[in-house]
């Protein structure tokens, strides 16, 4: 069992940044000042870092990829 | 898996012939693919593995646009920096440059190619901590030290810029 007097790890850290840290260690948090520095900080990084845009190949991708690939005939062989 | 080739490596063309290997090798080689094992995951492997052997090869996680990474003061990072000013842009560059050019974009390209596969799939791509142990084959305790070191740098080069 966690000592409520405790400085939060990092693993707890991120857990607080998903919103999962349990309710005693968050109690800590709204006491500790120190905590919560530490936790915005690193709150800010995974911010920007889930905001992150996804980016996709340029079109015909999919069709230069199976050009490619070997599809087995009936009789086993393999062609391209 | 794009997302991750392309910051892995910062070249949008670069990164469709390492996405082109990725799926190429995955779809002749589906019949070593074990069951027991995430697909997903086993093409971020091969992904990933593809990223680092050609970072590994051309050394390119040395170049960026701050200057090498051991640069310490501003005179080492402007001399070491690269000069995007000196060529004419092609569409393709002004692309990149648009997509990669924002600060947390380029701390991740800052990062070791270890740091930065483990924080993109932690943070982006949203694996857990024993699925990118599974993923890149490295001890748990391992992935959790990178992700943490790859925060805390990037969190030293944001306030080194907001500073």
């Amino acid at each position: 069992m966690t000592d409520i007097s405790m400085h939060l790890n990092t693993d707890e850290i991120e857990l607080w940044a998903q919103g999962l840290l349990p309710a005693a260690r968050a109690m800590h948090l709204a006491d500790c000042s120190l905590c919560r520095v530490e936790a915005d900080r690193e709150r800010k990084v995974i911010l920007e870092l889930v905001q992150l845009p996804k980016f996709a190949p340029s079109a015909g991708f999919a069709d230069r990829v199976m050009a490619q690939v070997k599809i087995p005939t009936p009789s086993g062989d393999w062609t391209a | 898996m794009f997302s991750l080739l392309y910051r892995m490596v910062r070249d949008r063309a670069l990164a469709e012939d390492l996405a082109q290997e990725t799926f190429i090798k995955v779809l002749n080689g589906i019949k070593s693919y074990r069951p027991e094992f995430k697909f997903s995951s086993w093409i971020f492997k091969i992904a990933n593995n593809a990223a680092i052997d050609h970072l590994r090869r051309k050394s390119i996680d040395t170049l960026s646009l701050d200057g090498a990474p051991s640069a310490e003061t501003p005179e080492q990072m402007r001399a070491t920096s690269l000069q995007l000013g000196d060529r004419t842009e092609s569409p393709l560059d002004e692309v990149q440059n648009r997509e990669l050019g924002t600060a947390i974009e380029r701390a991740i390209a800052r990062l070791r190619p270890e740091y930065r596969s483990c924080i993109l799939l932690r943070h982006v791509e949203g694996y857990s901590y024993e699925e990118i142990a599974d993923t890149l084959e490295l001890p748990l305790g391992t992935v959790k030290t990178y992700i943490h070191r790859a925060r805390n740098e990037l969190r030293g080069y944001l306030e080194d810029r907001r500073d």
